[in-house]
């Protein structure tokens, strides 16, 4: 199995350079034996990925030493569940596992165009060839997982202990499955720009499309923020690294394209702007890669050190050059007549929303590159840490959450004076009462409060528009609330998941806002010794050392602290936190001795216990922070998750056009086709 | 049907040259080593080369008295990034990961200085010489840096002009294009039930269920 999956590989690539090939000359002869053919060999690019996929998984699960992949991340008493996710924990399976879900991709757009935009389809399925080419030829020839150790060692090195958490297993899948959705969007873009057809017929193919890749990247984005706190021990979930900095860009075009999208779908406009978010969503998700894995951020000399960096920046400059020149020679072919009524209007909005969005993913894009935008002008290494991103995005951001609450509020075409003070009385009376409130606590934080005055805002936004909406239902068919906010919710499932996703945008700003207030204490405690602090709520804790216990567990040995913990004098659940010894099956040790937090989560707050070690025979360090509101970020993540999941969910085109916009002439009332998705 | 036969033949050919590439010799190295793939890494887990640490010494002031509270201090070592490969600050490793030898050892190294009458830029500065502006948590606002702090808000501040031209113009242009007849007026129902008459919402959803009869 191991062997026919690296003959896979090659097969993969012959089939994927078929495929490429026989798509293009059909798509320009027309020749209709061609494209069939291209489609077939996706299908059978499809096959070869999955055997060479199956024959690393093969090769993990045999604990086959001599491939070096396996001898690199894997050891032999590795739980199996890790042994699984193994294959996303170096660059050349992570790689390979990009190609199966690329491939996996490719063969559902394929399959379901079937017998729908055949004049783009030829183009589609030869532009995902060659992202498909592209990948084999680098694992291939730059990162083969395949590669064979020479000699067979008896044991592997084993997995880094932070990837071996259950965040990590579902991380990365989750990450990829949203950054490789991008290529299928801009596969159609390369499709409408060679075959000229820019109108909506493309857009109306990768809606969906766009709207995975964002469901994913979300899920993604969150996931890593969950495992970065709860694993790694350093007190936050969010780091500027430009691991997490490259998908977040990628999510950033993403939301405004989902946005703009709309503009296009109404009124036929930003044609020339919806293709360059779309190629920027998918460029941004190979420099992501190439990035992260080049070692570029390092030092720009770590560049030629890396096998993949040639390869990674060949294909992103050619790339860009081929979709600048499409562009550029189309131009004429995406003029449209653009109307716009007023500058306040719901148009207006989703530009400005575009502009903030595009916005803060430069300024992110470009504090990642700048470290190497120094080294080459003044050789000077610097470092860009959290201090600068949080300096130039963070007003940004607010500007963003800003437009999270107009957007919705103000009318399509033209909104009236009469029309704006209705709408935003209650949100900003909600954002007001919000920020009086906190100020009257005692909050004096000018970002934290700027940040819930404009939370306030918008829970008061999404709150009125369910509201009204729900009533306008309860008038009209006689509904109980229940059922009527169903079907508010389920009629216009663009509008009203949209609102649901800003509403987990707002839960997680809230969130963010509250991280500003963490209380945190370096203590040293022996067995029996009392640690009293008080929590950003007022509340007194007392933490009583139980000793440090050592055991093994699986592959590590363990040494762990417990602290009996009590609020207001009341108790609480027992917190430990460990630090782990990972072994191999000789029960040598692998890598150094990592950390694994102590948590109590509340909605509140949660109590986060980092075990540091020893600094005694009974004398334990540890740190103990108190993070407010953590909890709002997962949750937050999800509501943003479940609102994607509504608006991309199916349904009927003529029902959704029945939604809840109606277009108004003098004397006759007529329910446009403008009807639906407001978000 | 020629066009199988020949896709055939280019699968036999391609089947053969996987086989001859599997026997021929491994095309190229590759590195091997742990890759985190999301956020900042502990110190525990990379290799620590110990050379990474610089003593930092100056001598002691005349009199010297710290200048510095330990919250200070605390503050101080946040904007400072440990020499190890773990991209977190001198605070936070040196807090969190006991493996790591050399945030402890900068810590002892600005605790000399503070106890050695130095304030917090002498500090700063002292770590930046020996280490270079690679040991600041961010870069310095001067110079070419500014740039770095500057370009985005400069760029979204040209977008935001550009974006508010393009408007005005593509308004200007639909003004003179519509002739001055009945506007259409585009009003969210939601918005507007609340101060619809009863007549008005009968008529709507007649409205409603005439479209939807359709």
């Amino acid at each position: 199995m191991i062997l026919l999956g690296e003959l896979s590989l090659w097969v993969a690539l012959l089939m994927a350079i078929w495929m490429t090939t026989v798509s293009y000359a059909g798509g320009a002869t027309r020749r209709g034996e061609l494209v069939l053919s291209g489609q077939r060999a996706t299908y059978a690019t499809l096959f070869f990925v999955v055997m060479a996929s199956l024959g690393l998984w093969t090769a993990l699960f045999s604990h086959d030493f001599a491939i070096k992949f396996v001898a690199s991340y894997t050891s032999a008493n590795l739980p199996k569940v890790y042994l699984f996710s193994a294959f996303w924990a170096g660059q050349s399976g992570s790689l390979l596992f990009w190609c199966l879900i690329l491939a996996v991709y490719t063969s559902i757009a394929v399959f379901s165009n079937r017998a729908r935009n055949r004049e783009l389809m030829p183009w589609v399925t030869g532009t995902l060839g060659v992202i498909l080419i592209f990948f084999l030829a680098t694992i291939i020839f730059a990162a083969n997982p395949y590669e064979r150790m020479d000699w067979v060692p008896p044991d592997g090195r084993g997995m880094n202990p932070q990837l071996q958490n259950p965040g990590m297993a579902i991380h990365p899948p989750m990450l990829y499955l949203g950054w490789v959705g991008t290529a299928i969007p801009f596969a159609f873009a390369i499709g409408a720009l060679v075959t000229r057809r820019l109108d909506t017929e493309w857009l109306a193919a990768i809606r969906r499309w766009s709207l995975i890749s964002w469901f994913f990247l979300t899920i993604g984005l969150v996931l890593g923020m969950w495992w970065a706190y709860v694993e790694l021990g350093w007190g936050g979930y969010w780091a500027w690294d430009p691991v997490e900095n490259a998908p977040l860009t990628s999510w950033l075009c993403q939301t405004a394209f989902l946005h703009s999208i709309m503009i296009q779908e109404k009124r036929g406009m930003l044609r020339k702007w919806n293709v360059t978010l779309v190629v920027a969503a998918f460029l941004l998700s190979i420099l992501g890669t190439f990035l992260t894995r080049s070692g570029v951020i390092e030092s720009v000399h770590s560049f030629a050190q890396s096998p993949i960096g040639t390869w990674f920046s060949t294909f992103l400059i050619s790339i860009f050059v081929v979709t600048t020149i499409l562009v550029m020679t189309r131009l004429r072919d995406m003029e449209a007549k653009a109307q716009l009524e007023s500058m306040v209007s719901r148009e207006a909005a989703f530009l400005y929303n575009n502009l903030v969005l595009v916005g803060i993913a430069f300024s992110v894009l470009w504090g990642t590159l700048f470290p190497i935008i120094s080294e080459a002008v003044r050789g000077t290494k610097i470092t860009v840490g959290p201090p600068f991103f949080n300096s130039v995005n963070v007003p940004l951001g607010l500007g963003l959450l800003a437009l999270t609450g107009i957007g919705p509020l103000i009318a399509w075409r033209r909104a009236s004076v009469a029309n704006v003070r209705r709408q935003f009385m209650f949100p900003v009376f909600c954002g007001i009462a919000t920020g009086a409130t906190l100020m009257a606590l005692g909050m004096r934080a000018f970002y934290p409060i700027v940040a819930y005055i404009l939370v306030g805002f918008v829970v008061g936004t999404i709150t009125q528009e369910f509201f009204k909406g729900t009533r306008a239902r309860m008038r009209m068919y006689a509904e109980n609330v229940l059922l009527a906010g169903l079907r508010l919710v389920g009629n216009n499932r663009r509008r009203y998941g949209g609102y649901i996703v800003h509403l987990g945008v707002a839960m997680i700003f809230a969130a963010f806002a509250g991280f500003a207030f963490k209380k945190e204490f370096d203590i040293s405690l022996k067995t029996g010794d009392v640690f009293k602090a008080t929590d950003p709520f007022g509340h007194t804790w007392t933490f009583t050392s139980q000793g440090v216990s050592e055991f093994k567990r699986l592959n590590r040995y363990v040494t762990a602290i417990g602290l009996a913990v009590t609020r207001d004098g009341k108790p609480m659940p027992l917190l430990s936190s460990e630090k782990r010894q990972h072994v191999d099956s000789n029960d040598q040790p692998t890598f150094e001795p990592s950390t694994e937090v102590g948590l109590y989560e509340t909605t509140m707050q949660d109590v986060y216990l980092v075990f540091s070690g020893m600094i005694g025979p009974d004398q334990a360090e540890m740190r103990l922070a108190f993070n407010p509101l953590v909890w709002w970020v997962w949750y937050g993540g999800m509501v943003m998750a479940i609102g994607g999941l509504i608006v991309m969910w199916p349904q009927a085109e003529k029902k959704r056009q029945g939604g809840y916009v109606t277009v108004l002439t003098p004397g006759a009332e007529t329910l446009s086709p403008v009807g639906a998705g407001a978000a | 049907m020629s066009h199988k036969s020949s896709r055939r033949d280019f699968l036999r050919a391609g089947a053969a040259l996987g086989v001859s590439a599997l026997l021929a010799p491994r095309l190229r190295a590759q590195d091997a080593q742990p890759t985190a793939t999301a956020g900042a890494q502990g110190a525990a887990n990379v290799e620590m080369p110990q050379s990474a640490y610089k003593p930092v010494s100056l001598p002691n002031k005349t009199n010297a008295k710290p200048r510095l509270t330990q919250l200070q201090r605390d503050e101080l070592e946040r904007g400072l990034k440990c020499a190890c490969p773990c991209k977190l600050d001198v605070f936070t490793c040196r807090t969190t990961d006991f493996q790591c030898g050399i945030s402890p050892a900068m810590h002892s190294d600005v605790v000399r200085l503070i106890d050695g009458g130095y304030s917090a830029d002498e500090i700063v500065a002292a770590f930046t010489t020996v280490y270079g502006e690679r040991v600041l948590m961010a870069p310095v606002k001067e110079g070419f840096n500014i740039v770095g702090y500057v370009v985005p808000f400069i760029t979204v501040g040209v977008g935001a002009t550009m974006l508010v031209a393009l408007l005005q113009r593509w308004k200007r242009e639909t003004e003179s294009a519509t002739p001055a007849v009945a506007t259409k007026s585009v009003i969210p129902i939601a918005g507007s039930i609340p101060d619809a008459t009863d007549d008005e919402l009968r008529r709507l959803k007649a409205a409603v269920r005439g479209e939807s009869d359709r």
